[in-house]
């Protein structure tokens, strides 16, 4: 077992787990976060996506341990006093069906437009490459990150 | 249930600790990105009772720039070499082949170092590396040696036990191309790829070497092709002439003819971006 100090979503957790525990257990099993979601454990499908320091990662690749020093925001941690620009969009532009993919898809998307405030749709598409849908064709899910990045420039 | 079997995981923060530990443990193994080990770990038998993560390492990490070379820390991740200023500038191919591995999370986490140190035969990057004369900083458990990455990848046992600290880059003006080809999107792993570096010289090409990654094996150095490219002015290279060349380099490579003929249309997209810059 390891002691941790977890920053996640702007609170601190002091845990002792696993030293091979991974992230995405720690998140959903003892912080009860569960808009982290488990999916194919290897990389591929981006469910388990999580900010690292602002950059989007995949939280069952990384070890608890290993989250130690990093800022780590789950979808939980987007919204302040109402929907972050991101989410509201994903809505207005129905760019959301069964929702599975949700979370990774707007934590994916916020790591870009954190860097890239208006990018194009080849880069939109770019940077959501490691994030699955199999409901929507991702043609509303790029529209969604176009609208919100339009808005979040007008609403800095 | 947990989905890994536990282990100890230990935070070193210098190489010699991690060394020190390395030598004591047995079944120990080395963590850089994770998105190798940690997806080995949910599938072997073989399970490590210690592992011994990098990421404490200040040393590793960063990019340190000379007048003659570069040296890419281990811990680098690909998206940090991707968007390097001084790689861009010097290495262009590497940053333009990083940016095509795998996919944007993973870049955030893997490492140039986990790439290399993985040793499996479809990685992008060591024919980049290799095509570009890199060497890797090695420190064994045994013996601390700067080696090139083709001798790199051949450890094997206890030579193989260690930490790959920096890949250093020398600033040889070489321009670079890198062709990857997939079975279906961009984001698989590639099924046969191609590097390429030359120096343009009056009107030809020197100092040029040409790395296939067969991913069947690890990657190949085309000597006659290389030759080829060498011994003729730019404006006479022929696709036609190259490719046999190729197919001579590659005799005993065990490709199949759908790979041979992706490494054919490759050399003349080559030859077209060569004759055109």
């Amino acid at each position: 077992m390891k002691s941790v100090t977890l920053d996640v979503n702007g609170k601190v957790f002091c845990l002792d787990v696993p030293d091979g525990e991974l992230l995405i257990e720690t998140l959903r099993d003892r912080l009860g976060l569960l808009g982290t979601k488990y999916s194919c454990l290897e990389g591929d499908c981006g469910v388990c996506t999580v900010l690292a320091d602002g950059k989007n990662v995949l939280s069952c690749l990384m070890l608890t341990v290993e989250a130690e020093g990093r800022k780590i925001t789950t979808i939980e941690g987007l919204a302040q006093e109402s929907l972050h620009p991101i989410q509201q969009a994903f809505i207005d532009e129905g760019a959301v069906q069964c929702g599975f993919c949700t979370p990774g898809m707007i934590l994916a998307a916020k790591s870009l437009l954190d860097s890239c405030p208006l990018p194009t749709k080849e880069e939109i598409a770019h940077a959501l490459d490691g994030n699955l849908c199999r409901c929507t064709g991702y043609v509303r899910i790029i529209d969604a990150v176009l609208s919100a990045a339009q808005k979040m420039k007008k609403t800095p | 249930m947990p989905i890994l079997k536990d282990f100890h995981y230990h935070a070193p923060a210098g190489v010699d600790e991690a060394l020190g530990i390395l030598r004591k443990s047995e079944k120990s193994l080395v963590l850089a990105g994770g998105t190798f080990v940690l997806n080995t770990l949910k599938k072997t038998t073989v399970y490590p009772t210690d592992v011994i993560g990098l990421r404490k390492i200040a040393q590793l990490h960063g990019i340190r720039d000379t007048a003659k070379e570069t040296a890419i820390g281990s811990m680098t991740t690909l998206a940090e070499v991707v968007s390097s200023p001084v790689i861009r500038e010097h290495f262009m191919v590497l940053a333009d082949a990083a940016a095509r591995v795998a996919t944007t999370p993973l870049r955030h986490m893997a490492t140039l170092g986990g790439n290399v140190a993985s040793r499996f035969f479809w990685v992008d990057l060591p024919a980049v590396l290799m095509a570009l004369g890199g060497k890797a900083a090695w420190s064994g458990v045994k013996t601390k040696k700067t080696l090139t990455i083709e001798d790199f990848l051949v450890l094997t046992g206890r030579e193989a036990k260690g930490i790959l600290t920096e890949i250093v880059l020398p600033k040889s003006g070489l321009t670079g191309v890198y062709f990857r080809h997939t079975q279906s999107i961009e984001v698989d792993v590639p099924i046969v790829a191609m590097a390429f570096a030359a120096r343009r010289q009056a009107g030809a090409a020197k100092d040029v070497r040409c790395i296939v990654n067969t991913t069947l094996s690890r990657p190949v150095r085309l000597a006659g092709t290389a030759s080829y490219f060498e011994t003729k002015k730019i404006e006479e290279w022929r696709a036609e002439e190259a490719a046999e060349a190729l197919r001579g380099d590659l005799q005993q490579s065990k490709l199949d003819g759908y790979r041979l003929h992706c490494l054919c249309a490759d050399l003349e997209s080559l030859i077209d971006k060569f004759k055109q810059t």
